[in-house]
């Protein structure tokens, strides 16, 4: 098909149209959002302000992303540090039951959540783990193969001869470790990092079960518990609300997208 | 093998397995909170009350229960619902369609309706359900700008529709992902043989169908395998824009868990279904993985 012929003018024409429908649910979010006085109707602001912002990140709700920012940032941070220490031995030792361990992993990896709700809570209950350190360490086990699997990917591909290399020249396992493999798959610790982030951030379940009170909510359950409300809900707020809290999801992914080249591709024998 | 040759690793083999202690004990948590689930579904434990310290075994019990009892059933068949029109339909064959029209045309296009729906699958769930909440209320766009000026009544969607509704919400929000496979799957079908069959005088369907789709066939097996697994126990859009309702319309066997454990704090009957669940993703994982590795 030949670009500017009549299909594919009509073919481009109704995919524009798609994509318009697409992202035409956000036109009432930004609508309400920048309008001090919006109803929850979908109508063109009267004034534009950004009062609704103001609240969204102020009081209960600050309160709220920063509770969040501490979730995400600590989820991250713990599955990203223990899946480093133990994904480098993983990658260069043969160890009798490396592979069933590997498989392990990769049936744990597609484990649905939902089925260890009940277990998980039992065990956080009894441990007065229900509060954000349990949702943080909850998280991390949760999210612990899938890291894991994609750190000991990265660490294959890194050349054993950069290693040999230092080891000749005198330097430790630490220096090792620490010198060389890290640094060369800086890109890719940084797309697991984020992806962690960005799926403990967007995380609703484990948190509405943890948390007893409003004050340490994280941004999803503080929304779902602020729309849940019958009767007088600011929409306003709830639309600015929205947009902090889903801002960080959409930048980490738009910041991941040119990372991600360099995270998978970028890690070779340059040295 | 490799160890031998890497004498900076054999001498510090106690390190390195120290290293790898922390992720062992994470780990075999997991796998002893699986474990668990299949012990308490058993058990009549509570969330609440003298049953959460005291309970005792019952057998199969709760399984029994699963079948005679209503709720578990109806709530399957809502999630077959939900998991073929959403999943299935939905999200995989829009996404060939989109994957396979967004070939021909400029990059520009390309960029702007790839960044449009890429919004809805990195928008957090609970956003997307408010709003897809907003968006089918009874003064939300659809009403504004369809229902009212057609002249008809505004339809309050959410409560009349609720699972129509949280389908498309639900394709919506992921349909992103069976694009961005099936457009790299597409990537990686040679030229030539698309070319040979249009010189054989095949038509753009036949091709699609015929050349094609064999040729793709694993990346549509592992499309479904992670879309069905993601849809069968998917939870936050469903409770958050309905939570579960109107009346039982839309408790799908997540939501029907949740309630089960935490709302009537039957943690024993819970674990029953989150069992449940387990086998059937099991069951389902090994039909894909089989269409997976056998070729035609």
């Amino acid at each position: 098909m030949e670009p500017g012929t009549a299909p594919s003018r009509v073919l481009s024409l109704g995919l524009a149209f798609m994509a318009l429908i697409w992202v035409s649910p956000f036109a009432w979010l930004f609508t309400n959002a920048f309008d001090p006085a919006a109803t929850g109707r979908l109508a063109i602001p009267q004034s534009i302000g950004l009062e609704n912002f103001a609240s969204a990140v102020s009081g209960n709700a600050g309160q709220q992303f920063l509770n969040s920012l501490l979730i995400a940032a600590g989820t991250a941070t713990l599955s990203v540090l223990v899946g480093i220490a133990a994904a480098y031995p993983l990658s260069r030792l043969r160890i009798p039951g490396r592979n069933a361990f590997l498989w392990t992993l990769v049936l744990l990896r597609m484990l649905p959540s939902i089925g260890v709700l009940v277990p998980i809570y039992f065990a956080a209950q009894r441990g007065g783990l229900l509060n954000q350190l349990g949702v943080i360490i909850a998280l991390a086990i949760l999210n612990l193969p899938f890291t894991l699997l994609l750190l000991k990917n990265f660490f294959d591909t890194i050349p054993i001869e950069l290693e040999e290399a230092a080891y000749v020249d005198g330097a430790s396992l630490w220096q090792i470790v620490t010198r060389i493999v890290i640094p060369m798959s800086r890109a890719g610790i940084a797309v697991v990092w984020f992806f962690s982030f960005t799926g403990a951030w967007n995380e609703f379940l484990l948190p509405l079960i943890f948390s007893r009170v409003e004050a340490a909510f994280p941004m999803s359950v503080g929304l779902y518990a602020a729309f849940g409300l019958q009767g007088a809900i600011d929409y306003g707020f709830l639309a600015a609300f929205s947009i902090v809290y889903a801002a960080p999801a959409v930048g980490v992914y738009f910041l991941l997208r040119r990372n991600m080249n360099t995270g998978f591709a970028g890690v070779g024998v340059k040295g | 093998m490799r160890n031998q040759a890497n004498p900076w690793i054999t001498s510090n083999l106690p390190l390195l397995g120290l290293a790898m202690l922390p992720a062992i004990i994470l780990i075999g948590a997991l796998v002893y909170f699986t474990v668990w689930a299949f012990t308490f579904s058993f058990t009549d434990l509570a969330l609440v009350g003298r049953k959460s310290v005291e309970w005792s075994w019952v057998g199969f019990e709760n399984f029994e229960r699963l079948f005679t009892r209503r709720g578990f059933l109806e709530s399957l068949w809502t999630t077959i619902i939900f998991v073929f029109f959403s999943a299935i339909v939905g999200q995989s064959v829009l996404g060939f369609l989109l994957a396979t029209a967004l070939r021909g045309t400029s990059s520009t296009l390309k960029t702007v309706v790839e960044v449009c729906i890429m919004l809805g699958w990195l928008l957090p769930d609970i956003v997307a359900a408010f709003l897809w909440s907003a968006t089918t209320s009874q003064t939300g766009l659809i009403n504004a700008l369809i229902v009212v000026p057609l002249g008809f009544r505004p339809v309050n969607f959410i409560n009349e529709f609720a699972l129509p509704v949280v389908t498309i919400a639900n394709i919506w929000k992921g349909t992103a992902w069976s694009y961005l496979l099936f457009s790299a799957a597409l990537d990686s079908v040679s030229r030539e043989v698309v070319e040979a069959a249009k010189i054989d005088g095949a038509t753009p369907f036949q091709r699609t169908w015929l050349v094609v789709l064999p040729i793709i066939r694993p990346h549509i097996a592992t499309n479904m395998l992670f879309i069905t697994i993601w849809t069968f126990t998917y939870f936050p859009l469903i409770f958050a824009m309905t939570g579960g309702g109107p009346g039982r319309q839309t408790e799908t066997l997540a939501v029907f868990l949740y309630n089960q454990s935490f709302s009537r704090g039957n943690l024993g009957f819970g674990s029953a279904i989150s069992v449940a669940m387990l086998l059937i993703v099991g069951a389902l994982s090994l039909i894909y993985l089989r269409m997976l590795r056998e070729p035609k």
